[in-house]
């Protein structure tokens, strides 16, 4: 009797933990959401519906230029992560032997971002080279590089290797190999990982903050000057409509239908 | 032998671990960009890092020579405290992710039952927007005008309205509210994995459900919760933008100091002894949490972490 | 690779050796298998057998010696341009193509016409019975149906030579059996050189033309027909792993008259020399080896038989075909007999604890060396 109790006491328990936490992690953007249609500028109440600051949110360039950078930037290294990533496997299938290398790549988790950002500024500093979009998508490439090393190669180093010995057996050349039967397999975690490179170089903050220097704004630089100087409910448009796009995309590359076209 | 060799074929030409280590060997070079990238780019920056910290910058900032004089200039109380600081609270920030982590991945991962990938989307979807978005819309509820304060005023729970923000608190929930998900994913996914029949065996042997949690589940999980108090705890001890937004003035911890330095005139050598300084007892804490997690498996008995 | 039949298929190793570290793990080896057989190489598990087929398809490198197809030196050749196909013991189907591509994927990678495929693959899979899997993925099929995709693959682009690792082993007993007979018409219709890997002495008896026998060590212990290395076996090695065998221990004597074998506690037994080996030689050491069905059982004692042994019935196990007998001798020695289940009602039944004569002629014994 008391354990049954017992038993429900922690289901219960367990249950609104989970309830709390979502609740936490909704709230702000929820909140978010709905005032981003408030006619009053933050921090006033609830004053009537508006569509305004969508229209206000459409029109700054300064916003858009530094959206479109982020774009930019995320997209050259998620591109750049990746491709390495690859060359990488297809020495490997040609006969190469890196094995002892691979814990080299491990080393973007152990430290944290701020050393890392430091380091490639005196890098950078020392050389002289300009900071600007170069030196944030090699920094990048370097965060995305410690993903998909450890992400996909290990994937590649779970395929049966007699897949690949068998389609060598039956004539097809190391290459062909390569690109008719490794990359094929390899391709789920391909897509997931370059999703993850492209979500965190988007996103990223501290290392854009050192090495992107005055000239080149990406998003998050954008947001954190707005945030000094005051919030406007632009913001909030902003963070409803990239939260919206960012479901939608991830919505479609979750649904059954693409995922058995892709996968 | 009496047929004699027709053709003999041309030897295939495979890449010995002897030929690695000639960087001149062009094949190499070309089949991976991978490793020269990562070498360019983050080990050599940092072999400069390090190097910089002991080089002597005159007033001009040109190079005069090496000195350890910055290592003498960054240790002193204050600068130790704000390092004790960093690891404290990133300490707690990791207690506190593991502490709703834990639950969360468990009903996810054993009462989801066909929703767990739905209700692990809508746990990731808030991650996919951008970080100071998130700080945004903290800043909306939290402020004194903002969303929180209102509603309790207007419920009358509360005389006046709280100061959420520019407080530790409001540090400590930004802080949390980020990591939460590195601290999910990997015991989601050890949870996941677990074979329901290993429960099943432990209550027929006779153990209660909390002895089948202690002696089952936390030893195989363990790993999975190692893993992700580190995704947690060391980024979280270099986090300065969080302590900067949030906490105000007051707040004053290791990455706010590194940047600090490192973005001012000619500090730049002080913000890499200090960055190193801080490295060495962060790496030094990591072992010792490592150590304690071995011990905590040891207790538990059986499989070593 | 040519296609011409005319071609040489035979595999000639010369000398071969492969060691992995410091472990060697076949060294010296000799092998000619000759065009167009159905060879198998059968030994216990890591003995090296598997090594020598992958050395054969090319997937490792040996450390010394020399691999020739017909006239060929293939010994340096990468596995792609070899006229070598394998089938491997887990199939290694392509899990994202569907059957038709993984049957088609050799002809598609030498780039062959689209019509010329399509004719091929639809009449390949026609003859193995598993065209309407045609558009199936290799997860949707039983483990039957995959081994036969797995070998049409490996023989449509019509190599010289098909290696065939213990392809059998996943399947159930009577799909076996039928795989077995439809691997023999296969090659004896293809004309192909067969080489199939096993431990299943099974298995090898029943399919090979000539076989060979490895030894834990990495050695070829003996190469010779199924019978021959059934009936003649050359060491206890393979009179003890090619089916079940008695072996009795004494010393050699009356070398050229009427030899036999003194043993220490059994007495002597009447052996046949057909050919004097080098190792015999007066009161040297040697071993009898007495296949189980050789020898006869009886409760009552038998004339004309030129050796009885006396003994007492430990076990009996019914086969259904045939009746073991396992029986302890005097010395405590145990030997094991097969009897044919003759008829429904036999004469004599024999049960535990028994005493019993055992008999066998002396032709039908192999002597080996200690």
């Amino acid at each position: 009797m008391l354990y049954s109790k017992v038993k429900s006491f922690s289901a219960v328990t367990n249950f609104s933990i989970v309830l709390l936490t979502f609740l936490f992690l909704y709230t702000p953007i929820v909140v978010l959401f709905i005032f981003s249609f408030n006619s009053k500028a933050f921090p006033a109440p609830w004053d009537s519906f508006t569509l305004y600051w969508y229209h206000e949110l459409f029109q700054s360039t300064e916003l858009w230029l530094s959206f479109k950078n982020s774009l930019i930037v995320a997209t050259l290294s998620t591109l750049l992560s990746l491709t390495m990533g690859m060359l990488l496997i297809f020495f490997r299938t040609s006969g190469g032997n890196i094995h002892k290398f691979l814990p080299m790549f491990y080393g973007t988790l152990v430290i944290p971002e701020t050393v890392l950002a430091v380091s490639l500024l005196a890098f950078f500093s020392l050389f002289s080279i300009p900071l600007g979009l170069p030196t944030i998508v090699a920094s990048h490439t370097v965060l995305g590089l410690g993903f998909v090393i450890p992400v996909v190669y290990t994937r590649y180093l779970e395929l049966d290797p007699k897949l690949q010995e068998a389609s060598l057996i039956l004539g097809a050349s190391p290459t062909q190999t390569f690109f008719r039967i490794t990359l094929p397999l390899l391709r789920p975690a391909l897509l997931a990982t370059g999703l993850l490179i492209f979500i965190i170089s988007f996103d990223d903050f501290i290392l854009t903050y050192f090495c992107s220097g005055t000239a080149f704004q990406t998003l998050s630089i954008y947001l954190f000057t707005t945030i000094r100087s005051g919030i406007s409910p632009i913001v909030n448009a902003l963070s409803v409509f990239l939260l919206a796009l960012t479901s939608l995309l991830v919505m479609c590359f979750f649904s059954p239908k693409i995922r058995t076209r892709i996968f | 032998m009496e047929e004699t060799v027709i053709t003999s074929l041309p030897r295939r030409k495979r890449f010995s671990l002897g030929s690695l280590f000639t960087k001149k060997d062009i094949p190499f070079a070309i089949g991976c960009p991978a490793l020269v990238w990562h070498s360019l780019f983050f080990y050599l920056p940092l072999l400069i890092m390090i190097l910089s910290s002991v080089f002597d910058l005159s007033e001009s900032g040109s190079f005069q020579g090496f000195t350890l004089k910055h290592f003498l200039a960054v240790q002193n109380v204050a600068h130790f405290r704000i390092i004790f600081k960093s690891i404290g609270i990133a300490f707690l920030t990791a207690i506190l992710c593991f502490v709703i982590a834990f639950p969360c991945a468990y009903f996810l991962a054993f009462k989801g039952g066909r929703y767990k990938t739905l209700l692990l989307f809508f746990l990731i979807v808030p991650f996919w927007t951008n970080f100071l978005l998130h700080v945004c819309a903290w800043f909306f509820v939290l402020e004194r005008n903002g969303f929180l304060n209102n509603l309790l005023l207007s419920l009358n729970l509360i005389g006046e309205p709280i100061h959420f923000l520019n407080s530790f608190f409001a540090i400590i929930l930004m802080m949390v509210y980020h990591y939460l998900l590195f601290m999910i994913l990997p015991i989601y996914s050890s949870l996941e994995k677990f074979n329901l029949f290993l429960f099943e065996a432990s209550s027929d042997l006779g153990a209660t459900k909390l002895q089948t949690f202690k002696r089952i589940l936390l030893p195989l999980t363990l790993p999975a919760i190692r893993l992700g108090f580190l995704l947690v705890y060391i980024p979280a001890f270099g986090e300065f933008v969080i302590p900067e937004l949030m906490g105000g003035d007051k707040a004053y911890y290791a990455g706010n100091v590194v940047s600090q330095y490192v973005l001012g005139n000619y500090t730049a050598p002080l913000g890499a002894a200090f960055t190193l300084m801080g490295a060495c007892i962060l790496m030094v804490s990591i072992g010792l949490l490592l150590w304690i997690f071995k011990r905590i498996s040891k207790s538990l008995g059986g499989l070593s972490v | 690779m040519t296609k011409n039949k005319d071609t040489l298929r035979s595999i000639k190793l010369v000398n071969l050796s492969k060691s992995i570290g410091e472990a060697s793990v076949i060294n010296q080896v000799n092998l000619h298998i000759p065009s167009g057989e159905f060879f198998a190489l059968l030994g216990p598990s890591g003995c090296g057998k598997t090594t020598l087929l992958r050395l054969i398809a090319g997937f490792e490198n040996a450390n010394s010696g020399k691999i020739y197809l017909g006239n060929t030196d293939i010994t340096d050749l990468p596995p792609h341009k070899r006229s070598v196909n394998i089938v491997f013991q887990n199939y290694a189907l392509f899990p994202h193509l569907n059957v038709f591509d993984n049957v088609a994927y050799s002809l598609v990678v030498q780039k062959k016409g689209k019509e010329e495929i399509e004719k091929r693959v639809l009449k390949i899979l026609k003859a193995f019975h598993i065209e309407e899997h045609i558009f199936k993925f290799p997860a949707q099929l039983s483990g039957g149906q995959q081994q036969r995709v797995a070998l049409a693959r490996a023989i449509i682009n019509e190599p010289d030579v098909l290696l065939l690792d213990e392809p059998l082993a996943a399947l159930d007993f009577k799909l076996r059996e039928k795989m077995l007979i439809e691997l023999i018409e296969l090659q004896d219709k293809l004309k192909t050189t067969f080489i199939y890997v096993t431990h299943d002495q099974f298995e090898a008896l029943t399919l090979a033309d000539h076989m060979a026998i490895m030894n834990h060590a990495g050695d070829i212990e003996q190469i010779g027909t199924p019978k021959e290395i059934y009936e003649f076996p050359i060491s206890s090695f393979v009179a003890k792993f090619v089916g079940t065998t008695n072996i009795l221990q004494g010393t050699l004597h009356n070398l050229d008259a009427e030899p036999f074998m003194e043993t220490p506690n059994l007495g002597k037994f009447h052996i046949d020399i057909p050919h004097k080996k080098a190792w015999m030689y007066e009161g040297c050491d040697m071993s009898m080896s007495i296949r189980p069905e050789k020898i006869f059982i009886s409760k009552k004692p038998v004339q004309n038989f030129s050796n009885t042994l006396r003994g007492i019935v430990s076990s009996i196990v019914y086969h259904g075909r045939s009746t073991q007998y396992n029986l302890l001798l005097q010395d405590q020695t145990k030997l094991q007999v097969f009897e044919q289940n003759e008829e429904h009602f036999p004469q004599e039944t024999i049960d535990y604890d028994d005493e019993v004569y055992l008999y066998w002629q002396k032709e039908n014994v192999v002597l080996l060396e200690k």
